[in-house]
């Protein structure tokens, strides 16, 4: 069941570098939080009058994009099998 | 009084900007503002090798993926050696094996791709990680360009820069 999610057994002839990673299974999505810390660095490091309180300057909005994007995916998949089955019915 | 439109009169710094694609974040550093260079180093150099561990380097590629490759090439030489490796040793065959996949068209030659082509969501990924590396360090170089050379006189410390 859990390797439904994660197969660890697949990073053991894993070449990093060389080949995907194919162990990812359906936790792909999870990939989405450490893309919007990296943004959220480069970001945050231009965009600063000052650096103090940087880092959790950082996380807050990784915290603040992610929930963002997820409260979107939410509206989306409401939309898809909620809204539009009863538009259909109508 | 300092006018709000002064930074417009300011001269471009284009040897920051090279070297801030040369190496992301470098064009900062130069400046003076080592720890915003750094910072910035980290974040973009983080996502473009995170996307070539996700994706491996099948990620960068110049001649299958063009409109990609535009954006990742902003990160800079990285991207260059990514897709070099990437022609050097997997579309050439010294790693791996080249095996025939199905032609594009009927009737066209059924090209020869590598064993370990990136075919899974693994490969979006990847390819996302660097793609967005490239556009983040576009704004980095865009604001080594306009940013004030760091004066030790307008300095809250060392570690503030």
């Amino acid at each position: 069941m859990m390797h439904d999610f994660f197969n660890p057994n697949l990073l053991l002839g894993w070449i990093p570098l060389l080949e995907p990673a194919g162990a990812l299974g359906t936790i792909w999505w999870l990939l989405m939080i450490p893309l919007v810390f990296g943004i959220s660095i480069a970001y945050r490091a231009t965009h600063e009058e000052s650096l103090d309180r940087f880092w959790f300057r950082v996380v807050a909005f990784t915290v603040k994009s992610t929930l963002a994007m997820g409260s979107l995916a939410v509206l989306l998949y409401l939309f898809v099998y909620w809204i539009i089955p009863i538009l259909r019915v109508g | 009084m300092p006018d709000d439109t002064d930074h417009l009169d300011r001269p471009l710094n284009w040897t920051a900007a090279v070297l801030g694609w040369i190496c992301p974040g470098f064009g900062q550093i130069v400046l003076g503002h080592r720890r915003r260079g750094l910072l910035a180093m980290f974040g973009i150099l983080g996502l473009f090798f995170g996307g070539l561990l996700i994706g491996g380097v099948d990620c960068v590629d110049r001649r299958e993926d063009p409109l990609w490759f535009y954006a990742q090439a902003a990160a800079g030489p990285v991207a260059f050696a990514a897709d070099w490796a990437n022609s050097g040793l997997l579309k050439s065959g010294r790693v791996g094996e080249l095996v025939q996949s199905p032609p594009a068209r009927p009737g066209t030659q059924p090209p020869l791709v590598s064993t370990f082509k990136s075919v899974t969501v693994a490969s979006e990924i990847g390819t996302l990680y660097c793609f967005l590396a490239g556009l983040m360090n576009l704004v980095v170089i865009l604001d080594a360009l306009k940013r004030p050379p760091h004066s030790p006189e307008h300095s809250t410390g060392g570690s503030k820069r």
